[in-house]
């Protein structure tokens, strides 16, 4: 009897065992809650190109837009769908998401962070702020207007959209700021943190004034005072050797390899060919970047495929096995662009040294140079009068906007800009097209689902939320 | 047996106001029709008085009658009988089992057995046979149709998970899952299918744990619908509760053998069926005719060839003339290497692909008393799951022993103990993914020229992927996979496998302390580990990939109960309890996978990786709930009953200066037929009514922010904030209910039915509302939101014909739920719930159903659709628009058992009214031309796919811009396939199916061998028959997974029908 009655101790005690304060079961044990400055900043910049370089049809179909490449199969992205697939969601989302929120936080971090020394403080803080200028650029020329006051805030989870223009202002006055904020006698971040310019401050000013220069030449077209006087500050301190270019080296194995090797080779996937439209003035033109940018095809030609339509793949060209390497390197801008930009900037009259054509011919020779080529097949090149800038088909505006094009060849987003802001070339639209040219991408659908109000303010501030609204910027 | 005693206890009284008066004793012996033996607890009443009797354990009565008396005999699970006594002092007869009154007892919180027709809440209870019937792999998928207010979603996976919601969805973005709870242990009923998975990105069902039941060892399941019910099991419980009982040891040594051989095909009305006209390709010219054109075979001539690459059906015309070379000329191991074939549709289409499976159920049930103390039984249930896809299999072992033993005369030790070994390999890969699911090819992106025998042959001749899909035949590097694998590849060499190893079961001490008290101490254990391996072979189409989960669950709760049971006065029951539960849980799970390749082809290990291996992913989330509550029932001469509980839970989840929360539930039962005796017609009548509330914590760590670490960038580390932005002010939420019922029987429990109204609402949910991404996260955990859920439910039951020989019994359950979402955070009117591949996404919108799926769809202009000036529709530039509503309008289910001497035959028929899918098959299917909607002959005779200057296209019936008539024609070809709008491939997803059939035949007692109790033969069929349905080619009950994200079909498997044979002996 008694025996039996021991059995009720384990009871007793199993029950006295479980009283103690229960909060701490609530804690994260496998991920950190305090973490340095540095890695948000590398995160973001690493998202950033991740999406430039991407040629995922859910992320990054520019190339498409563009005419640069075709699809041999699916259809979707080269007639501009865009929306099947939610491109312009997981566009904004990464813009937004993986990039401005991380590099806001580093700033946070790097604001409360005691122990940096006055000058490397302000230095990290430029360059958390000039990419995120950089990436609220992409932005407005992808969407327009888009929130920006009252943007990054969990407190806020409906944020207003704020006139893009307004926006643009803005951003260009912080990025003076963070001009004459950088030191380059300072340290900034180490080598491997800063995956542009491994730590060094000097190259982030010539990065930070060419960023300047390709915003100012942005509105041009609204406000060509502003547009002259920001050109000219920043010209000469802007990129003027290859050494100063700005990208981000991939590395030979994965995961960190340039996202284009995951799609064009470890994929398999066997979509995407050259387009006729820039395939066809490579090789009439015989240009030195041609075995740069696609590959032969069966046959050993070099053929190019109508977007929007269906091709034959055997017959078609590839994109080149350079760009299709793991450690392929991403372009965030670099002297070939810069060169471009004073060439228009002397034609619209901005005092910068030199002329024309010899921008011209500066950018081009050392697009030729960075794909492979010679300086005499360069030179061989330029000869051409179809090249040739005083012989060359058109105003200035074709004359650098179809070699733009050309040079902005795997920079899909920066080509689609320039092909919008130059109107050059003038491409007939792609087959079946779903819409008319995309001037735009429309509002992503959660915005439309979530943000309603706001969401219905911008896209009648903007002039309806179409893919054919065109954008501030974008008078002609 | 317990049962019996309990009655014992209540029908005490009885005997004890039985006035001796009467002139003659008489006497008998009451036993069971159904095996012979004595029936003790027989409440045996002379009508007309309060004057009876109860017959002891050995079925003997004794009672005080007069000569001209009739006796009323009655029992619970009987059916009652009269008697005239007609001078008689002996009086023995057999009473007969009444199945419907069986549930007049149910199993309700902790175990605790109440009678139902005092009831206060809403109770549905069936036994264990209603549920395995048809020997089902998942307890889950058992309870279709057969239980009001049970809405069951299950696909057609193999091992797949059922989704299991009571009463409609209450938490907007959380678990709506109903409790499992087996002999008062919840079991975990989780599944850990990701959410890319549940949204169709691809991935595998890995089942829901319920599945670890053994549905051969349930003796009742009581389904607690309402949160009045529930609230003693705390806050899981706020979804209803599914009670399982399991078998209780019986008299004597009892051994139960049962086998089952089932046999299982597709459904072929739920698999795709293609046009037969064109073959490959795309409708822009290739090089001939829509072929590719080079020399092939080395004659120097350029022969025709299939655009293999391609994964489309616009090609050339079927033309049995022309000679082509396919596929299998460039398989240098095929006959037909370098051969070319005529241009036909195939002899073998893609529903050849699947096999008949062979499954098998083996179960054996020991049980018997030990002497007059101890109670044992041993169960062991092999069931091994074969698909309809080769090479699948879920192979599980289930063991499980009970034991209870008499201490002294009032305390009881007991434990029950459950372990189960769940082995599967193969399941199907689910969603729009080519490389797992090759329903993503068959009903996606495919060539309907391709004869999926030939794969199979090749694949077996070669164990290579030898793809009808090469992606450029033209040159050697180009025979390799352009999209999709030949199918037999993937399911050979891209499976998956897993294991999950499960322990869960109690042990408790149960100790009468007095004749109304009684105390419980328990401690109840659900532990388990799984571990699950996917693959991507070497030589397969995308990236090859290892990668491995191994996840654990444990959670023990610690329980001491006290019951009181006490008669206050001649009038008043007076039952109360008391109790403290201590849950602790802890979930830990670690995943890890390669990057860029697997270095060794066939090697899957980790370190197999051609890539840096990514960090694991780890988890560890330990959780405490400590929960005190108590509970009261008055009941007023069995006629009126008022019961009330109060629960207060701590929770670790909740912020600590708010983790407290309180919750009761109200409830009150009248059995008015109590009042109207007279009417010998009504045999009982019940109005019930209650009003509860239910707390609910928060997820855990859902409080404080850390950091996602992505893989480090070279030498260079990597931090982000995560997509979710935490709260630490977060505060519990409630969960509202009120109930009112009604149950009547009338002709001696012949016809009856019990109906419920409720309403719920959900206030202050913990749910990571969706953010503008504007924010930086695509979600904030708030309290916010108010969902409310109404409807009505309806069981009816009947027998219409009961007579020795003769019996047809009837069950129809109906339940309609509305639901509607209130309000969300601040100002925002939508949460997006999912977003789906194919441009849609499913939602709650304020002021709308839960659950509505939202996307692009045509423009009208005066009701009219509008087309472009190019001839195609003008499609909405908004995908914010409605176009479906996954909610059924009602669903119910219908059984019938009719029984004629020892044969019996049983079939439900379940049926869901109205609610909407959206099809990625039918989008994608017809944008590739595969299905016959893409093929066919416009006005003029002429084939709809030839050109507009041959008389070919269509005129699209719809106006233009200015309203005029549409008159311009336009050829449907492959560049123009999406021209149709998302809203036209949403789909009713009614059905009416014939779920069950059972056809059983127990053999007579003279046929029975000596030492034999009973054997029982049945033929047993499940899904044998979609009576009704609007979905083409698919079923529409097919989905991806359990959870809140339904109402979308991507690479959808076809029904299976089983048809088995069921061996049942008791020995």
């Amino acid at each position: 009897m008694k025996k039996i009655f021991v059995l009720i101790i384990p009871f007793i005690l199993l029950f006295s065992g479980c009283t103690k304060d229960i909060t701490d079961f609530n804690e994260e044990t496998k991920r950190a809650a305090v973490v340095p400055q540095a890695p948000l900043f590398t995160n973001s910049v690493k998202s950033l190109s991740d999406g430039l370089a991407s040629a995922s049809v859910n992320v990054n179909i520019f190339r498409h837009f563009v005419k640069h490449w075709g699809q041999a199969v699916i259809q979707e992205a080269t007639q501009y769908d865009y929306i099947t697939r939610a491109v312009h969601e997981n566009w904004w989302s990464r813009m937004y998401k993986d990039v401005l929120n991380d590099l806001q936080e580093s700033a946070l971090i790097i604001s409360e962070d005691a122990t940096l020394s006055p000058a490397q403080k302000a230095n990290q803080m430029a360059m958390v702020d000039i990419m995120q200028v950089y990436t609220y650029d992409i932005l407005i020329k992808t969407f327009g207007d888009i929130p920006y006051s009252e943007a990054l805030d969990p407190n806020n989870l409906f944020p207003v959209y704020d006139d893009a223009q307004t926006v643009y202002n803005d951003l260009m006055s912080r990025l003076d700021q963070d001009i004459s904020n950088l030191n380059p006698s300072a340290a900034g971040f180490s080598s491997t943190e800063d995956i542009i310019y491994q730590g060094d401050v000097s190259k982030w000013i010539a990065f930070a004034n060419s960023l300047k220069l390709r915003m100012a030449m942005t509105v041009a077209d609204v406000d060509n005072g502003a547009a002259s006087s920001a050109f000219e500050q920043a010209n000469s301190d802007a990129i003027n050797t290859e050494e100063e270019n700005a990208f981000i080296q991939y590395y030979n194995s994965p995961p960190n390899n340039n996202p284009l090797y995951d799609q064009l080779v470890l994929a398999n996937r066997t979509d995407y060919i050259a387009a006729k439209d820039l395939i066809d003035p490579l090789i009439q033109l015989n240009d030195p970047r041609l075995p740069g940018y696609f590959g032969l095809n069966d046959e050993g030609e070099y053929v190019g495929g109508v977007v929007g339509q269906a091709s034959n793949y055997p017959g078609m060209s590839k994109p080149s096995a350079r760009i299709a390497a793991p450690d392929a390197p991403n372009v965030l801008i670099d002297l070939v662009e810069v060169e471009f930009l004073r060439a228009e900037a002397i034609e619209r009259g901005y005092d910068i040294p030199g002329t024309a054509e010899e921008h011209y011919n500066n950018a081009i020779t050392n697009s030729i140079l960075a794909w492979g080529g010679t300086d005499e097949q360069a030179e061989a090149y330029l000869n051409q009068p179809e090249i040739a800038y005083s012989t060359a088909q058109g105003d200035w505006k074709q004359k650098i906007g179809v070699q733009k094009w050309i040079a902005l060849y795997n920079r899909p987003f920066e080509a689609w800009t320039e092909m919008r802001r130059l109107d050059h070339p003038q491409l007939p639209l792609v087959e079946n097209a779903i819409s008319g040219f995309p001037n735009r991408l429309r509002y992503p659908g959660n915005e439309q689902q979530l943000n309603n109000a706001n969401y219905i303010n911008a896209a009648s501030n903007i002039g309806g939320d179409e893919t054919e609204t065109k954008l501030f910027w974008d008078i002609f | 047996m317990q049962k019996k005693i309990i009655l014992l206890i209540i029908l005490g009284f009885f005997q004890i106001s039985t006035i001796i008066a009467q002139e003659r004793t008489i006497t008998g012996q009451v036993t069971s029709a159904a095996d012979g033996m004595t029936l003790p607890g027989v409440n045996v009443l002379v009508k007309g008085t309060n004057i009876g009797a109860v017959t002891g354990m050995d079925g003997n009565y004794s009672v005080q009658a007069s000569e001209n008396a009739t006796l009323v005999f009655s029992s619970l699970g009987f059916a009652t009988i009269e008697v005239g006594v007609a001078g008689q002092t002996v009086i023995n007869l057999t009473m007969e089992e009444d199945l419907e009154s069986l549930s007049e007892v149910v199993v309700t919180a902790f175990g605790i057995q109440r009678k139902k027709n005092i009831l206060p809440y809403a109770a549905q209870q069936i036994s264990g046979d209603d549920v395995n019937q048809t020997k089902v792999g998942n307890v889950a998928s058992g309870l279709s149709g057969k239980i009001s207010g049970l809405q069951i979603t299950q696909g057609n996976a193999i091992g797949g998970s059922v989704n299991v919601v009571i009463r409609g969805a209450k938490s907007l973005t959380g678990n709506n899952q109903a409790l499992f709870v087996v002999d008062g242990v919840p079991v975990d009923n989780s599944n850990t299918n990701s959410t890319s998975q549940q949204r169709g990105a691809g991935g595998y069902d890995y089942g829901n744990a319920a599945a670890d039941i053994d549905p051969n060892n349930i003796e009742s399941i009581n389904v607690l619908k309402g949160a009045a019910a529930s609230a003693l099991y705390g806050s899981r419980a706020a979804n209803g509760v599914v009670m399982i009982t399991t078998k209780k040891a019986k008299k004597g040594l009892n051994i139960s053998v049962n086998s089952a051989l089932i046999i299982g095909n597709i459904d072929k009305s739920t698999f795709v069926e293609y046009q037969k006209d064109y073959g490959a390709g795309r409708s822009s010219p290739y090089g001939r005719d829509g072929f590719l054109l080079f020399d092939v075979n080395g004659d120097s001539e350029d022969d025709l060839v299939v655009p293999t690459f391609a994964p489309r059906s616009w090609g050339p015309r079927y033309d049995p003339n022309l000679l082509v070379y396919h596929w299998d000329a460039f398989d240098s191991s095929s006959p037909n290497y370098l051969q070319p074939k005529p241009w036909v549709y195939p002899k073998n289409g893609p529903e050849t692909f699947y096999e008949t499976s062979v499954s098998s159920n083996h179960s054996i049930l020991i049980d018997g008393l030990v002497g007059d103390k101890g109670a044992v039984k041993f169960g062991y249930t092999r069931n091994d799951e074969r698909g309809t896809v080769p090479n699948s299999r879920v192979l599980k072992n289930i063991f499980s022993l009970t034991a209870s033993y008499k201490l002294l005369s009032n305390l009881t030790l007991g434990a029950m103990g459950n372990y189960s070994q769940i082995d599967g390999k193969g399941r199907y890969g689910t969603g729009y993914d080519s490389g797992r699911n090759v329903n993503s090819t068959f009903r996606h992106f495919n060539q309907t020229n391709v004869d999926i025998q030939e794969q199979k042959d090749a694949y077996f001749r070669t164990r290579r992927n030898i793809t009808w899909n090469w992606a450029d035949p033209t040159t050697p590097e180009g025979i390799r996979p352009a999209f999709s694998n030949n199918a037999y590849w993937t399911i050979y060499e891209n499976y998956q496998d897993d294991k999950r190893n499960r322990v869960f079961g109690n042990i408790y001490l149960n100790y009468k302390v007095t004749e109304w008290l009684e105390l419980l101490g328990r401690i109840s254990v659900d532990n388990y580990n799984e571990f699950q391996q996917e693959r991507v072979a070497v030589g397969s189409s995308g990236i090859p990939a290892y990668s491995r989960f191994d996840r654990s669950y444990n959670e023990t709760n610690y329980d001491l109960l006290a019951t009181v049971k006490k008669e206050l006065s001649e009038d008043f029951d007076f039952n109360a309890l008391a109790g403290i539960n201590i849950r602790r849980n802890t979930i830990t799970s670690v995943f890890s996978s390669t990057s860029g390749g697997l270095i060794v082809p066939n090697l899957y290990s980790i370190s197999n990786s051609v890539g840096t291996v990514p960090a694991p992913i780890e988890n560890y989330q330990p959780k405490a709930v400590d929960g005190y509550f108590g509970g009261v029932t008055l009941t007023y001469r069995d006629f009126l009953t008022l019961d009330g509980t109060i629960r207060r839970d701590i929770s670790s989840t909740l912020p600590s200066d708010n983790n407290a929360y309180n919750y009761y539930a109200l409830s009150g039962s009248w059995l008015f037929s109590h009042h109207l005796e007279d009417l010998e017609w009504i045999s009982s009548g019940k109005i019930r009514a209650n009003y509860a509330t239910v707390g609910n914590d928060a997820p855990w760590g859902s409080l404080k922010d850390v950091y996602d670490k992505p893989n480090p960038f070279g030498s260079g580390l990597l931090f982000s904030l995560p997509d979710t932005k935490n709260n630490s002010d977060l505060k519990p939420e409630m969960t509202e209910s009120r109930e009112i019922g009604l149950e009547m029987a009338f002709f001696k429990n012949r016809l009856g039915f019990d109906a419920s109204y409720y309403h719920t609402n959900t206030v202050d949910q913990i749910i990571p509302v969706a953010a503008s991404l504007a924010t930086g996260y695509s979600s904030k955990f708030v309290n916010a939101g108010d969902i409310e859920n109404k409807g009505i439910e309806l069981s009816l039951f009947g027998s219409p014909v009961r007579t020795p020989d003769f019996s047809w019994n009837v069950n129809v359950n109906f339940s309609r739920n509305r639901n509607k979402v209130l309000s969300l955070f601040e100002n925002s009117t939508n949460l997006r719930l999912a977003s789906f591949q194919g441009g849609v996404s499913l939602n709650a919108s304020v002021g709308r159903p839960y659950g509505e799926i939202q996307g692009a769809t045509y423009e009208y202009l005066n009701g009219e659709r509008v087309v472009k000036e190019n001839g195609l529709w003008q499609v909405s530039s908004t995908t914010s628009n409605i176009i479906g509503n996954i909610n059924p309008d009602w669903i119910g289910g219908v059984s019938n058992t009719f029984r004629y001497k020892d044969l019996s035959l049983s079939f439900l028929i379940d049926v869901r009214k109205g609610g909407d899918l959206f099809s990625l098959d039918m989008y994608y299917g017809s944008a590739a031309g595969l299905y016959p909607r893409t093929v066919g002959l416009n006005e003029l005779g002429n084939p709809v796919r030839d050109a507009v200057a041959d008389g070919g296209g269509i005129i699209l019936p719809g106006v233009t811009a200015d309203g005029s008539p549409n008159d311009k024609r336009v050829t449907i070809t492959s560049n123009n396939s999406f021209y149709e709008p998302q809203s036209e491939f949403v789909y009713d997803a009614s059905y009416v199916k014939l779920r069950e059939l059972s056809l059983s035949y127990s053999l007579p007692e003279k046929l029975t061998p000596k030492y034999f109790k009973a054997i029982d033969l049945s033929l047993i069929g499940r899904n044998l028959w979609i009576i009704h349905k609007n979905v083409p080619y698919a079923d529409p009950e097919e989905n991806l997974s359990s959870g809140n994200i339904q109402g979308y079909q991507s690479g959808s498997y076809p029904t299976t029908r089983t048809i088995g044979l069921n061996v049942n002996i008791k020995i």
